[in-house]
């Protein structure tokens, strides 16, 4: 069985990971944004895209990470204490 | 406690699977597994070779590829749409069938959304989106909606399995690690309910326009262009309507294969066919009618190059492949569903698998008549699937199958605790619920006739 410290410090790994994944993909939108603007190649739909697709990952991995601090901090040890 | 033998559970049923697997478990997986193999050697060949190994030339440059990639994506409404809409709706027979619906979007919408690579004769070249990618293109809408709706998809899956994990960790279920690392913990807390039910009201409403966007965002990849045949302000919603009816049919299917080979029948019950059943019959009628609006419209334009394409579908090369679909999707479901007597399991499989086969062929049926027909002095074009087409379809099935049966094989296709849930809390809820709109009872009359 694995120890109980490994699997913590894996499941805070996770949630840096999904972090990282979706920082990455908004970092990849910013740059086409930047790219369309160089290029003056229709920069309004670049933007107005990137404004409904970047809140929508930061969305998913704020509910993620919400429900994974949430479920720790509501173990039975901690909601006692 | 990790080899004592687990405790009896009340819904043992749906933890069966899990536990003992049987040995056809193993004889199938070897099975698709052989055939994802030999896909696999078939696909290397084609990259090796080029796109020259398919049916694919000029001017039909897209074929069973993008047609199985819009097909697949289609299927994939099946689960989060659905599901979002009955959990938002507060529908509960929903229960025994969430998950099971919602397991088809994540296996599928990954397998869908690697078609159009396979479509590409230098795969490598997918990298340049990275770096020279135009967010104005409809192709790069289709990447950020489909890894969104992936994403969702993925976390609403798995958000209202954790109570069932825990259950599978508690129960000392092998791995023992892997429910440990997925459970996060979960104790069954008042404070973790509300964390997870909290999560779940946002990702419900999250989930829905993502859903609705894909497939919309797929039909643009027509529409935008000014090809006869996809050119059409419908194809939005006509594509999302598609989509929701395969995903039904899909559902319908896989519920009758599990109920069968798990003996599911105390979960899933007649009714939730009925209510599903019903559901694919009042999207058959839709399908039917944006259908005759688009065709409509084309034949009361009569625009030289749209009429090419329209005549090539209805009594062409293409046309055994429309009635077929016409049959598939509208007549025989029409038949079988509107009738109590032919509403039964079988009747009800009969047409779910005559609409997952009509509306491969409505794929089928916008993708290639509209390029076999050009607008540029070319030929009619010919399109004969090539052996390659054919094995990546094959394999594509495959690896769907062999998905479902691995989800299967360590997580519950039922929501364990949701049907706990439903058992003790749902009469009371539904019952508040129906109190609480319905209006109040008479006032008890009090005065005297002389005020009327």
């Amino acid at each position: 069985m694995m120890n109980r410290k490994l699997i913590d410090r894996l499941q805070i790994l996770s949630i840096s990971l999904i972090w990282l994944l979706f920082t990455g993909i908004a970092v990849w939108i910013l740059n086409l944004i930047k790219e369309s603007l160089r290029l003056h190649d229709a920069p309004d739909a670049s933007l107005g895209i990137s404004l409904v697709a970047i809140p929508v990952f930061f969305t998913l991995s704020s509910v993620l990470t919400y429900v994974f601090i949430g479920l720790r901090k509501g173990r039975k040890k901690d909601v006692e204490s | 406690m990790e080899n004592a033998p687990a405790a009896p559970h009340p819904e043992y049923d749906l933890l069966r699977p899990i536990e003992n697997p049987g040995k056809s478990f193993y004889y199938i997986v070897a099975v698709l597994l052989v055939i994802i193999l030999y896909t696999g050697y078939v696909y290397i060949r084609q990259v090796y070779y080029g796109l020259g190994v398919t049916g694919m030339a000029q001017p039909v440059t897209w074929g069973f590829y993008i047609v199985n990639f819009v097909f697949f994506i289609g299927i994939s409404h099946a689960g989060t749409l659905i599901s979002a809409i009955l959990r938002l709706s507060k529908a509960e027979w929903r229960r025994p069938i969430t998950r099971m619906a919602e397991v088809i979007t994540a296996i599928v919408l990954a397998i869908g959304g690697l078609h159009p690579i396979l479509d590409l004769g230098r795969p490598d070249r997918m990298t340049h989106l990275f770096y020279n990618g135009r967010l104005q293109s409809p192709l790069l809408w289709d990447i950020v909606s489909i890894t969104a709706y992936f994403t969702a998809s993925t976390v609403y899956l798995y958000i209202p399995m954790i109570p069932d994990i825990a259950i599978l960790r508690d129960r000392g279920v092998k791995p023992r690690w892997l429910y440990e690392f997925l459970s996060w913990g979960w104790q069954g807390t008042e404070q973790q309910h509300k964390v997870l039910d909290r999560a779940m009201n946002v990702l419900m409403v999250v989930v829905i326009p993502i859903a609705v966007s894909v497939h919309t965002i797929i039909s643009y990849i027509f529409a935008m262009t000014v090809q006869p045949g996809w050119h059409s302000t419908i194809f939005g919603p006509y594509f999302v309507v598609g989509a929701i009816f395969s995903g039904i049919a899909a559902i319908l299917v896989l519920m009758i294969v599990f109920r069968k080979v798990f003996h599911l029948e105390r979960y899933l019950k007649l009714i939730h066919f009925n209510y599903l059943s019903v559901l694919l019959l009042v999207m058959s009628l839709l399908w039917f009618y944006f259908t005759f609006s688009e065709y409509l419209t084309s034949y009361y334009g009569n625009e030289p190059n749209e009429m090419r394409v329209f005549w090539y579908k209805f009594r062409g090369a293409f046309a055994p492949y429309f009635w077929t679909m016409v049959t598939c999707n509208f007549l025989l479901p029409l038949i079988l569903l509107s009738n109590r007597k032919t509403r039964t399991i079988p009747g009800i499989l009969i047409a779910s698998i005559s609409v997952i086969i009509g509306m491969w062929l409505e794929r089928l049926i916008i993708v290639v008549p509209s390029l076999a027909n050009p607008r540029l002095p070319y030929p009619t074009g010919i399109y004969i699937p090539s052996h390659t087409e054919w094995m990546l379809f094959l394999g594509g099935v495959s690896v769907f199958i062999l998905g479902y049966m691995m989800f299967a094989r360590f997580f519950p296709v039922i929501s364990i605790w949701e049907i706990q849930e439903g058992r003790q809390e749902s009469a009371k809820a539904v019952t508040e619920r129906i109190t609480s709109y319905m209006p109040d009872p008479e006032p008890r009359y009090t005065g005297s006739m002389e005020n009327e």
